[in-house]
């Protein structure tokens, strides 16, 4: 196999985990099968792969653990065509191909020495829950660290046992909400939507990092809730969900204006998205 | 030292080079129409039409293997293309219209990440181009900088002359080696009177200001007028010397199959679809104003080429009479 040459050719990782978020997201934990590529395999926050269920294609998904914890990935995805559907179907021991790391990625380093607030909504949470491990890994390096994330409803609110762990750590504020109508009796968290719920923590803007993650809706809607916040354009981070392919900048797929966002992205900063023509 | 070819000769060169288990791709007559096809003698070439597909194919397969995954004894095995066994390939009689789009598409193709069953095949051919004598109405290349004598993206150029033979110029070291290595069908000379171009409907265009132009006005009525009629069939993309898009699926069981690129069109509505359902172009003019910005506007901006070699392939096989090249005139002449 000449590996450097066949910019397409995957390499294969066992599920070694599956924990099902909500009745539709599926959490795929994989090991790589080679040991070399295992022990040399690394990525950055905010990177993503090209995943393979042999027989059906690829699907792009951000790589959803943490940098800092090592000896295996995570993606977590919704079922909703025929490759994701047919990740669904794989087990436990069940092989799958994953290509990349692909993109750029969240400038940690930057970060170090500055308050951190994540905002996500629904299955926008993966690409952020990346940077949060990352930064909780190294938790003495940032100021104040705030995380609000909402979902449609409490069953669609995803890492759940995390979000758990998160609420009762004393060195993170979780803020977690559901939409009006999403509440069971017994959710312990806030009813609004993603934008509102931010207003009213209001968390600083000052030395402070913002990174949203969220539909297209609730980014718009944000933005201008940050900017009142008083958070700058530079000071805020996001990515582009778009749809990809190859994930090498060839296949055309990806393409916002000039920008090609599985090469140039997914990550990009407000100022960088307000200067792209208005198509994502 | 100029050469030159006689009709004969070149087709003697095709069999010579048949002879020499060379792929010879050249415009043949497939039936009722004139398409690029492995020639199996010099007898074969036709140069009376602009092959209806373009020649983007010998370096770029409508549908490609590029890896195949087989389950033995419970594991999964895959197993990289064998790119070795790519055939030594020449291309003959492309008009610079066709020899032209491997020079544009080796950007995209080579830049960081390497494709290398493109490179590959295009490491591994020799393009003889020729003057293009045959253009029409729809023939658009002085708008896009090209030319129906243009040598850019040949190795060797061919003009064909009024007494039926051919001036040859040798572009590239593949050309020389070319002419070089079958040096007794060649004659040194300048040879005659070149046989005259066709005039175009289209002349040359300040593309500098068509890309202006498309960069300032992302949102303008234009877009509806001309391109809602658009029935994303995706034929222009198909038949495109430049258009690159594609994607990747697998043929075959889970345990036993291959994974394949094929051509794609960002024409098609689904083409950008987000797994959310989100669809960042959700009409059919979004979708042919993202083409006219990647051939005019982003692709020259990330790789300094226009992505169109004016071939006017696409207004010809446009169902709804959609035509490129006079939407650039007409963007072309607007003042703002």
């Amino acid at each position: 196999m000449c590996k450097s040459e066949n910019i397409y050719l995957p390499n294969l990782a066992t599920i070694e985990a599956i924990v099902d978020e909500t009745p539709d997201v599926r959490t795929l934990r994989l090991v790589f099968q080679d040991e070399q590529v295992r022990e040399n395999f690394s990525f950055r926050a905010g990177q993503f792969a090209e995943y393979s269920s042999f027989g059906f294609g690829e699907s792009t998904f951000c790589i959803a653990s943490a940098p800092t914890r090592k000896g295996y990935i995570e993606c977590c995805f919704r079922s909703v065509g025929r490759v994701t559907e047919s990740l669904r179907r794989l087990e436990v021991g069940d092989t799958v191909g994953v290509r990349g790391p692909y993109g750029n990625s969240f400038p940690i380093e930057d970060f170090y020495g500055k308050s951190l607030v994540f905002i996500a909504g629904g299955i926008a949470l993966p690409p952020l829950r990346t940077v949060i491990w990352n930064c909780l890994d190294l938790r003495d390096k940032f100021k104040d660290i705030t995380i609000v994330y909402g979902a449609r409803s409490e069953a669609d609110l995803v890492y759940k046992h995390e979000l758990k762990e998160w609420q009762e750590r004393d060195d993170v504020r979780l803020v977690k909400c559901v939409d009006p109508g999403g509440a069971g009796p017994d959710f312990d968290g806030k009813v609004g939507f993603v934008p509102t719920v931010l207003e009213e923590a209001a968390p600083s803007a000052e030395n402070t990092i913002a990174l949203v993650c969220g539909p297209p809706i609730m980014i718009k809607f944000t933005l201008p809730v940050l900017e009142r916040l008083g958070f700058t354009d530079d000071n805020i981070y996001t990515t582009l969900e778009n749809r990809m392919k190859c994930g090498v900048g060839k296949c055309g797929r990806c393409n916002v204006g000039n920008v090609y966002v599985c090469k140039d992205g997914p990550v990009f900063t407000a100022r960088q998205v307000k200067a792209m023509s208005q198509e994502f | 030292m100029p050469q030159i070819i006689t009709e004969q000769n070149l087709r003697n060169l095709i069999d010579l080079l048949v002879k020499e288990a060379k792929l010879v791709v050249g415009p043949k007559l497939s039936g009722s129409v004139v398409l690029y096809e492995p020639l199996t003698a010099g007898s074969d070439l036709t140069l009376d039409a602009l092959p209806r597909r373009s020649s983007k194919e010998l370096f770029f397969p409508i549908c490609e293997d590029i890896l195949s995954y087989k389950r033995e004894n419970g594991s999964m095995k895959v197993t990289d293309v064998d790119r070795s066994q790519f055939p030594e390939a020449v291309l003959i009689g492309a008009p610079p219209c066709d020899a032209g789009s491997p020079a544009i598409l080796d950007a995209v193709m080579s830049w960081d990440y390497k494709d290398e069953f493109y490179l590959e095949r295009r490491r591994k051919s020799t393009i003889v181009g020729i003057a293009c004598t045959k253009g029409d109405d729809a023939c658009f290349c002085r708008a896009v900088g090209l030319a129906p004598d243009a040598e850019a993206g040949s190795d060797l150029f061919l003009t064909p002359l009024k007494d039926g033979s051919y001036a040859c110029k040798a572009v590239t070291e593949k050309g020389e080696a070319l002419v070089a290595a079958h040096r007794n069908l060649f004659a040194e000379g300048a040879g005659g009177d070149p046989v005259p171009f066709v005039d175009q409907g289209v002349g040359k265009l300040d593309l500098v200001k068509i890309k202006k132009w498309l960069e300032e006005h992302f949102e303008d009525p234009l877009w509806e007028k001309i391109a809602d009629i658009c029935v994303g069939c995706g034929a222009c993309a198909f038949i495109c010397p430049a258009c690159h898009c594609f994607d990747i699926n697998d043929e075959g069981s889970t345990d036993d199959g291959v994974r394949r690129k094929h051509w794609d069109a960002c024409g098609f509505a689904k083409f950008t679809n987000h797994a959310s359902g989100h669809n960042p172009r959700d009409v059919q003019n979004k979708r042919y104003r993202n083409r006219i910005m990647h051939k005019f506007k982003y692709y020259d901006g990330k790789f300094g080429k226009t992505l169109c070699t004016g071939c006017g392939r696409c207004i010809r096989a446009c169902p709804v009479g959609i035509d490129i090249a006079e939407i650039l005139e007409t963007i072309n002449s607007k003042q703002d």
